[in-house]
């Protein structure tokens, strides 16, 4: 294969990376899963019932290493010689497809079962909160899984050094990785900001604070569907420039060069990043560090 | 019911009843599968899948009941842990019966293996990082058996033989392990964390489990049509969905009593929260 078709293909992966990181994010952000969760789930515990989707699938990162490795498996079958041996596209779409309902299936018994253990607080289960939130977190939900298929299937069958795992088990592993940085990176922004948006400072308030989320919008009750609009500003773009770069950087080092130059290059790359985290660090903490009158802890 | 503040899990069925249930159902089910393939063609392969579906909800209620300690995030990562046992120790008893020249041991001495693994990681869990949990040794026993008894279930459904090399080039080889074993552990991980909250009920739970039991299969039925003869993969994909409906109706009935008047249609908040 001619090599600019090889970077060709790492540029096409990372821009299916960065699309999924994206729509992974948002997802979860609309279901409040991972990180948010903990406090939707403890407010109506604390005297807070609301109207936001509350839905917990086992954590990020292996929720989306099923929709991805089902999505995969799903593929695989429909591109076997033995059954209709299907182009890849419209297999990875129809595999996508299938990962989407299975999300659909998941998300409703979360919001169902999650609302209906918490009777004793009155939360309620509203039926029409289910009916509008499910549908725009599977469709987010089939972007990332038609993303992270189809990398892995180029990753497996197309670049000029394919990958020796088999094509669903590549799915499961992208999807445990995009998982994890959507978990790490985006949800900062739905549960730290958004959560607290009636708070000076958002998150980081008081203990006695937690499960006090904003449950009133602009207008009426906030539901969580606005918060794709609100985490698709920042939370989930950066989410996706993250889950794009690792997936473009560890492709094109492995592309461009070759055995222990490849190794090295990779480490190279990590030591830069590491490098550029603590600098990032210390100019933020000597920028914005402690509030001017912060004297110290106070003795009780 | 004393899920949130942490404590023993009320249970209306007692966990050696669903364990009963779980290890003889799940391990006669594969053992229906495994023989009959010989005889007639892998027609009734969907019968491992009804045995990892039992098996599921023998692993749910493990996690119930270790959770309703307060575990909290550590629900999937405990699930996750046995899982792994139970992938390591469920190929290595398809091994060993292969190794030794009789396929039928395989299922039992990977369960047995799998037990003996969540006995140490219990053990270590209670004594070593002293969490000091008192089902832990038990729950940690009964998760890994479950993922054993899930994961030969599913795989033996998928590849219609109990054979260790068919297992490889059917499953292993074709990636459908994947999908095999993340479905098996969110089967097992999710109905207890989709149920979270004081007003748990052990019998919604378990009737979750069974549904999320019976999705794995029916994804599996679907992978095994690129493996397995036609007839056998429709019969497991019809009868995988055939439990899976009935028990996902029967979960929103169990959700409806458990919510009472707070089931509605729309409205606002509750009254006195507005």
């Amino acid at each position: 294969m001619d090599p600019s078709m090889g970077m060709g293909l790492v540029a096409l992966m990372g821009a299916a990376a960065t699309v999924a990181g994206c729509s992974e994010d948002l997802e979860s952000d609309i279901g409040s899963q991972s990180n948010p969760n903990s406090q939707v789930q403890l407010a109506a515990q604390v005297g807070y019932p609301h109207r936001v989707f509350n839905k917990a699938i086992s954590g990020e990162p292996p929720s989306n290493a099923m929709y991805c490795a089902v999505g995969a498996g799903v593929a695989m079958m429909l591109m076997s010689e033995s059954t209709i041996a299907a182009s890849p596209l419209l297999a990875i779409a129809v595999g996508a497809f299938v990962s989407a309902l299975l999300n659909g299936v998941f998300s409703t018994t979360s919001y169902l079962g999650r609302s209906a253990s918490q009777t004793r607080f009155n939360q309620y289960v509203y039926l029409d909160v289910l009916r509008n939130h499910v549908f725009g977190i599977m469709g987010h939900a089939y972007i990332t899984a038609f993303c992270i298929v189809g990398l892995s299937y180029i990753m497996w069958a197309v670049l000029p050094v394919t990958h020796p795992f088999p094509f669903p088990v590549i799915a499961l592993i992208w999807g445990l990785a995009v998982g994890a940085i959507g978990s790490s990176t985006g949800d900062v922004h739905y549960c730290a900001e958004r959560e607290f948006q009636d708070f000076k400072f958002g998150a980081g308030v008081n203990a006695s604070d937690s499960g006090d989320i904003t449950r009133f919008a602009e207008a009426g009750l906030r539901s969580s569907m606005d918060n794709a609009w609100f985490c698709s500003k920042f939370g989930g773009p950066v989410t996706g420039v993250a889950f794009g770069l690792v997936v473009f950087l560890d492709n094109w080092r492995s592309t461009a060069f070759e055995g222990w130059t490849a190794v090295v290059v990779g480490l190279v790359i990590v030591s830069l990043l590491i490098i550029y985290n603590r600098r990032l660090e210390l100019y933020a903490r000597k920028t914005y560090g402690p509030y001017p009158e912060y004297a110290g802890e106070i003795e009780a | 019911m004393s899920v949130a503040a942490g404590g023993e899990a009320v249970s209306t069925e007692t966990p050696n009843q669903v364990d009963t249930k779980g290890v003889v159902v799940g391990l006669v089910g594969i053992y229906i599968a495994g023989i009959t393939a010989g005889i007639i063609g892998p027609y009734l392969a969907f019968f491992a899948g009804i045995g990892a579906v039992f098996a599921t909800r023998m692993g749910a209620d493990g996690v119930r009941r270790v959770c309703s300690y307060g575990i909290g995030t550590g629900v999937p990562s405990i699930g996750v842990l046995a899982l792994g046992m139970g992938l390591v120790a469920s190929m290595f008893g398809i091994a060993i019966g292969w190794i030794v020249g009789v396929p039928m041991i395989g299922p039992i001495v990977g369960f047995v293996i799998a037990v003996v693994i969540g006995w140490i990681i219990g053990t270590l869990a209670n004594k070593v990082i002293k969490l000091n949990i008192p089902v832990m040794e038990r729950c940690c026993m009964e998760i890994a058996g479950a993922g054993v008894i899930v994961l030969t279930g599913l795989s033996v459904m998928i590849a219609g033989s109990l054979d260790f090399a068919v297992i490889i080039e059917k499953v292993v080889q074709t990636g459908f392990i994947a999908p095999v074993f993340i479905l098996g552990a969110l089967g097992i991980l999710h109905p207890f964390n989709a149920s979270l909250g004081p007003d748990e009920t052990q019998d919604r739970t378990l009737r979750h489990a069974y549904s999320t039991g019976a999705i794995a299969m029916t994804i599996s039925g679907v992978c095994s049509i690129a493996v397995l003869d036609p007839i056998a993969a429709t019969l497991s994909i019809v009868v995988g969905a055939f439990i899976w409906y009935t028990n996902f109706m029967g979960f929103v009935r169990l959700v409806q009593r458990d919510a009472g008047a707070g089931y509605v249609g729309t409205g606002l908040l509750p009254p006195g929260a507005m």
